[in-house]
């Protein structure tokens, strides 16, 4: 499983941007994205903003959860106080490296995007990159809608991927 | 998206490029990454600090303004950011079950009557209130007897128009553009006038003036439901 | 003049031994059937650093005669210059000699002292009123005219001073060294001192 996370501002201007791979079963948490997919990840996660826009003023919520799929590409959704959006995309192992009837039956979060295990797992992850956002943007040097560059950050954001996904 | 950064871009698993960023840490090695966000939520500051503290806001925002309006503009420019910051921490810091997005101006006005206001100034905001002229459907005001900010502030008679809770008023403003109701929040002192005015001399109404797509879109949302 | 034994509730606590004396007085009073009320703060001059006058404000008319603005300028510069003089008539205490053996010199106990700082005149009385002195350490003066029984002025004075920590200094409209106009301060003022006269 592949991860592509993103933070998009209110401007629809992406903050802060991360590629990881799974940790678990054995994962070198590698993204395994081709390079033609690296760059259709950015366009996906972008179109999925038109209906991240729909829910939001009807779902109260912050985790909105699975809100788009584009082939076997999936996002998910976390939405700040401020309106900044954190944007999940999530991409099983391609059937063609699998058998496709193993990977509809596993359990495993990493082969299952739609299972409740995966869904309370990105809460899990979003739960922790929003704590750290908060303190991102308690910087007095940080104002709205700028990129995010603290090393410290990416660290923290990369360390809650290894612990959920 | 066409701006991504190619440090950003592709550096999978690759955190803790801490050591050559040429960013200098705390001699304890603590960020505030490192610290809790919750544990100060009663933890009180002194009130004489923050009074010199904001004096010397008020006279910094002072130098080489043209007149009043312009001073409480930059009062209220040094609120804004505080109030966008607030927002996110507020929220962070509610229970997860209450942990919701204001969807509509009900709800953010009781946010920040009741969190904003606890937080800031250790009780909640005196009243809430809808504009009763028809013609305002957009104005809303929340009203305090007495500004902490104000606490200590003596305006001099030249310039009765000031009110230096436009700080205050810059932190309401940036709440509600944070949530997503941009909204001008303009401080006006009414302690003379009207019913209580004897009692509190210092009585401020903010007013919350929300620009007309908020209202639409409240329209909207409302005919939805 | 009831009054006088009604307010056994004081903000702050007072020596046991007041209350007899203030009943004595009230006695006095009530036996003389006057009017004038005693007991009571007639006025306040703050003076800055420089000996001028940045404050004055009479609460109590009929106590003291009127004098003009400029005689109580006039009246705080020569204050001011009087006071400097009797500071330095004041001789100053050295610390006491202390013994040799293993303490740190300068250090008895650890903690550091320093001679008191010399100070000048504190009381002027006359017939008919009191005249309190209260120097801060920044060499603000505050000059409180009493009635010649008003008791606990030190007390009343602090207050005076705590008033104009806050509300003066903690002003941002507020210019150091220049006389002082902020309402707050005025207002709170006031009031506390409506509250001593008619204690």
């Amino acid at each position: 499983m592949s991860y592509y996370f993103a933070i998009i501002g209110t401007q629809d201007n992406p903050l802060f941007e991360y590629e990881f791979g799974t940790s678990k079963q054995g994962g070198d948490g590698m993204a395994r994205f081709t390079e033609q997919a690296r760059q259709l990840n950015q366009f996906i996660i972008h179109s999925s903003l038109d209906i991240v826009e729909e829910v939001q003023w009807t779902n109260g919520q912050m985790y909105l959860k699975l809100v788009d799929r584009f082939f076997t590409s999936y996002i998910s959704c976390f939405l700040t106080a401020s309106n900044i959006k954190f944007l999940l995309l999530h991409q099983p192992p391609s059937s063609s490296t699998l058998t496709g009837g193993t990977s509809r039956t596993s359990t495993s979060i990493a082969a299952n995007p739609t299972s409740p295990q995966t869904e309370e797992a990105i809460r899990n992850f979003f739960a922790e990159v929003y704590e750290n956002y908060v303190k991102a943007i308690m910087s007095p040097f940080y104002r709205t809608n700028m990129e995010i560059r603290s090393p410290v950050f990416r660290a923290r954001v990369a360390a809650a991927g290894r612990k959920y996904l | 998206m066409s701006n991504h950064l190619p440090a950003g871009a592709g550096s999978g698993g690759g955190g803790g490029r801490a050591g050559d960023s040429g960013l200098r840490y705390p001699s304890n090695g603590k960020t505030i990454y490192h610290r809790p966000l919750n544990r100060t939520k009663t933890a009180e500051l002194s009130k004489a600090a923050f009074a010199y503290l904001f004096a010397e806001m008020v006279s910094y925002a002072q130098r080489r303004v043209t007149g009043i309006q312009e001073l409480e503009k930059r009062l209220n420019l040094q609120g804004h950011p505080i109030g966008l910051k607030l927002l996110d921490l507020l929220l962070f810091r509610e229970p997860p079950r209450t942990q919701l997005r204001p969807l509509n101006i009900i709800a953010l006005l009781h946010f920040i009557k009741i969190n904003v206001w606890t937080h800031l100034f250790g009780r909640q905001a005196d009243r809430l209130e809808k504009s009763s002229n028809p013609d305002t459907p957009d104005e809303f005001m929340i009203i305090d007897n007495e500004p902490l900010v104000n606490a200590y502030i003596s305006v001099p008679k030249e310039m009765s128009q000031l009110n230096c809770a436009a700080f205050a008023a810059g932190i309401i403003e940036g709440v509600c553009d944070g949530a997503g109701f941009p909204a001008r929040v303009t401080a006006h002192t009414v302690g003379d006038t009207g019913e209580g005015g004897e009692m509190w001399p210092g009585r401020t109404v903010f007013l919350v003036k929300f620009q007309p797509e908020v209202l639409e879109r409240e329209a909207l949302i409302g005919a939805k439901s | 003049m009831s009054f006088h034994f009604a307010h056994s509730s004081k903000p702050w606590p007072l020596p046991s031994r007041i209350p007899p004396r203030r009943q004595r007085h009230g006695n006095l009073l009530k036996k003389k059937g006057s009017l004038i009320a005693s007991l009571t703060v007639f006025s306040l001059v703050i003076i800055n650093k420089a000996g001028g006058l940045i404050y004055n404000r009479t609460f109590h008319e009929g106590g003291l005669n009127k004098i003009s603005t400029n005689d109580y300028l006039v009246l705080a510069g020569t204050f001011h210059g009087v006071h400097a003089i009797t500071a330095r008539l004041n001789p100053v205490k050295s610390a006491p000699e202390r013994p040799l053996s293993n303490s740190i010199p300068g250090v008895p106990g650890g903690i550091l002292t320093r001679p008191e700082p010399p100070s000048g005149l504190e009381v002027l009385e006359s017939e008919n009123f009191r005249l309190q002195c209260f120097n801060t350490l920044t060499g603000v003066k505050f000059l409180l005219f009493t009635d010649t029984t008003q008791t606990n002025v030190d007390v009343i004075i602090r207050r005076i001073y705590d008033l104009y920590s806050d509300y003066v200094m903690k002003n941002p409209f507020y210019q150091l060294e220049m006389p002082i106009r902020c309402d707050m301060f005025d207002r709170k003022l006031l009031s506390y001192i409506r509250e001593v006269n008619n204690r």
